[in-house]
């Protein structure tokens, strides 16, 4: 066990899954000599050379359609959109093609490829690179999406996800690449695609979340404790699929259920969750299901993004009307 | 049938100053002294801008900020060949570009503050928003350039992009349009050699970027970036060509970022400093400030009082930036639609009676008042 940041985390997970699999490669803007602008790729183009670790023109959507074929054509590719807010201009190939291709060729051809991307804001970043746009992506057949919270789920969830023999999505929070830290096994190991963490135990209210906000909930449940109520946090970990068992045993235990996010709520992946545990859970709940996110506004300029991306003082607020529903 | 050749191709480039501020006297300028001076003192304003700016930002004072050092010629230059009526479109190194077009330095510290006050153009101005997806202004500047044809107006659309947004699919759909539907636009290729980390060598196989024009139908210049009177002459023909009707440019304008990618970037991790100091050498303010020393129309004396003014006038913009305050949390909320819809409004009252209860906690917030319209 080594204590690891979330960056050397996913450093570290990258490097051991091209150590044991000569077709795992990594392209992207300025993922090589300059080692990723989070630094997430550092090392790997001194260590695997420039076939493997690949500097690439700028041009997002051909990075992702590129590594449609590498992957088709039997690479593992790694690629990495840079900022979340590039991520739109991939969604021609992510919506119509990577999750389709598997069916499309009655299961002839497999798109076993991932696509690494940092993921939401709170970290004073200039336009357009402090977004959160999982929802267009969990809501595309075909595709798996995680996001992990903890230095030693990125670890696990990466090479998990190259891996997986479909396409999977990997948010980076960035709020969390430095400020999250923890022990991380030093040996490759896979954190499971599709299985939930329970962060806190608790028996009042189940807040759901992921990414950055999983701690803004562990920080909520905390101020909800010294008023005496028990929090039970669950760090969602995968989005597509969702853990539907462990999101049901929760919402079942306590019978209040929060969803905590940083996207709009409108249309966003809270909404689906909400939807499931409504469906599923009706008569074990005493409150209405609730979403705390961002307004349904684009996010503002980051003067005002501590307004607009909920923190652990919404959360608590949202709680207690739950709880006194 | 033998191969024969069914289309050539060649690429000019132009240059006129040498890097002694020499003018080639074969190609004449149409420049007068006074528009002269005014790129000169504008380009050294906006290199103690920068250099203001930096500092503001490792102070903790700014957001992360882009600079434009050495990019000075290809930035300002190209803003004073157009009207107001025209269209101008940068990209996110855009300041040097709406300074020139006359918008206060206070408003590109506050947009880099994170501050959505910070998009305000001079009235009358048509700017287009900072564009921070790269490329992605690109179609968007030839439907400008559409609808001004389409209007019968004479104004044209002028995008910068740079070198790194060249790969990007928007570049090649903008130049097919602006091609087929021969638009009064003029894309400002500013290859500046380095997108972040990746050297232009490695952007692209093709041996210029100008070239890539003629396989749209489009005329290709490529222009020495760092030579203010070659920018001017280029933008110039090209302004005046697309007036007339004759068809869009594409300009590919060499020249160098001598900083980093952005206050977030460490340069030093990629490139050579042997590179930057050769390049140094061709430094667009040098070379535009020895030609007018040449020409007897700027000395020492004067340079020492164009310093003297500028930092004054810099430290007054900085003292106006840091004068606006926070901003009300509302004005997230104005002019999202038309007419704001019910979820909006019951989402701003949310935010409202948050922001009053905070009050009474433990902020200690006065407000300032909500800009903009709502509902």
């Amino acid at each position: 066990m080594s204590e690891l940041n979330l960056v050397q985390a996913v450093n570290q997970g990258l490097r051991q899954a091209m150590e044991s699999d000569k077709r795992v490669m990594v392209l992207g803007e300025d993922v090589g000599i300059n080692g990723g602008v989070f630094r997430v790729t550092e090392g790997l183009f001194k260590r695997f050379g420039p076939d493997r670790v690949v500097d690439t023109p700028l041009a997002e959507l051909g990075i992702v359609g590129t590594s449609v074929g590498l992957a088709m054509g039997g690479m593992r590719p790694v690629c990495e959109i840079q900022f979340d807010g590039f991520l739109p201009a991939t969604l021609d190939q992510v919506i119509c093609h990577i999750g389709r291709i598997r069916n499309r060729s009655r299961g002839k051809y497999t798109v076993p490829m991932v696509l690494r991307s940092p993921h939401g804001g709170l970290i004073h970043a200039p336009e357009h690179h402090s977004e959160s746009p999982e929802a267009y992506l969990c809501h595309t057949p075909g595709i798996k999406v995680v996001c992990p919270s903890t230095p030693q789920d990125a670890k696990g969830l990466i090479i998990a996800a190259i891996n997986d023999p479909d396409p999977v999505v990997y948010f980076e929070p960035k709020a969390l690449y430095r400020a999250a830290k923890g022990e991380v096994p030093d040996q490759p190991y896979e954190t499971p695609i599709g299985k939930a963490r329970l962060a806190r135990e608790g028996t009042d209210i189940s807040l759901i979340s992921w990414g950055a906000m999983v701690h803004s909930c562990l920080k909520a449940a905390n101020i909800l404790n010294e008023e005496g109520i028990s929090a039970e946090v669950l760090d969602l970990r995968t989005l597509t699929p969702l853990d539907i068992a462990a999101i049901l045993a929760t919402a079942e235990k306590t019978g209040r259920a929060l969803i905590a996010h940083e996207a709009p709520n409108t249309g966003s992946w809270a909404a689906e969750i909400s939807a499931l545990i409504s469906e599923r859970a009706l008569l074990k709940l005493q409150a209405p299901v609730r979403r705390v996110g961002s307004w349904d506004i684009r996010m503002p300029l980051f003067r005002l993004e501590k307004y607009y991306i909920p923190d652990a003082g919404r959360i608590v607020k949202a709680a207690q009307e739950t709880l006194s529903f | 049938m033998p191969l024969s050749t069914i289309s050539e191709s060649k690429t000019q480039r132009l240059e006129i100053l040498g890097p002694d501020g020499k003018a080639d006297p074969s190609i004449p300028v149409d420049i007068s002294e006074s528009e002269l001076l005014d790129i000169y003192r504008k380009m050294v304003e906006m290199r103690l801008f920068d250099e203001r700016a930096i500092k503001l930002q490792r102070q903790g004072r700014l957001g992360t900020y882009p600079q434009i050092l050495g990019q000075e010629a290809s930035q300002i230059v190209p803003p004073l060949c157009l009207k107001p009526s025209d269209w101008m479109v940068p990209t996110y190194r855009g300041q040097g570009a709406y300074y020139a077009r006359g918008m206060q330095l206070r408003y590109s510290l506050l947009y880099w503050a994170g501050d959505d006050r910070g998009v305000h153009f001079p009235e009358g101005n048509k700017d287009m928003i900072f564009s921070i997806p790269v490329g992605t202004h690109l179609t968007q500047a030839a439907g400008l350039a559409w609808a001004a044809k389409l209007k019968k107006e004479d104004s044209i659309a002028l995008a910068y992009v740079g070198d790194g947004s060249t790969s990007k699919g928007d570049f090649h759909e903008a130049l097919t349009f602006a091609g087929q539907f021969r638009l009064p636009v003029i894309y400002l290729i500013e290859n500046n050699h380095w997108a972040i980390s990746v050297p232009r060598k490695k952007q692209s196989a093709s041996t210029t970027l100008a070239e890539k024009a003629s396989g749209y139908g489009i005329f290709g210049l490529q222009v020495d970036g760092n030579d203010a009177l070659a920018v001017y002459q280029a933008v110039g023909s090209a302004v005046a060509r697309a007036r007339l009707g004759l068809g869009p440019s594409v300009l590919e304008c060499e020249t160098y970022r001598l900083g980093h990618h952005t206050t977030a970037d460490d340069a030093t991790r990629y490139r050579s400093a042997q590179e930057v100091e050769a390049w140094k050498k061709k430094d667009p303010i040098t070379r535009l400030r020895k030609y007018l020393e040449s020409r007897k129309l700027w000395n020492a004396q004067e340079e020492s009082k164009l310093k003297t003014e500028s930092e004054a006038m810099i430290q007054a913009e900085i003292d106006a930036y840091e004068s606006f305050g926070a901003p009300n949390p509302l004005n997230m909320f104005s002019d999202n639609y038309a007419s704001a819809p019910w979820h909006l409004i019951e989402q701003r009252a949310q935010l409202e009676k948050l922001l009053k209860a905070r009050k009474s906690q433990h902020e200690a917030l006065e407000l300032p008042p909500v800009e903009g319209r709502f509902p």
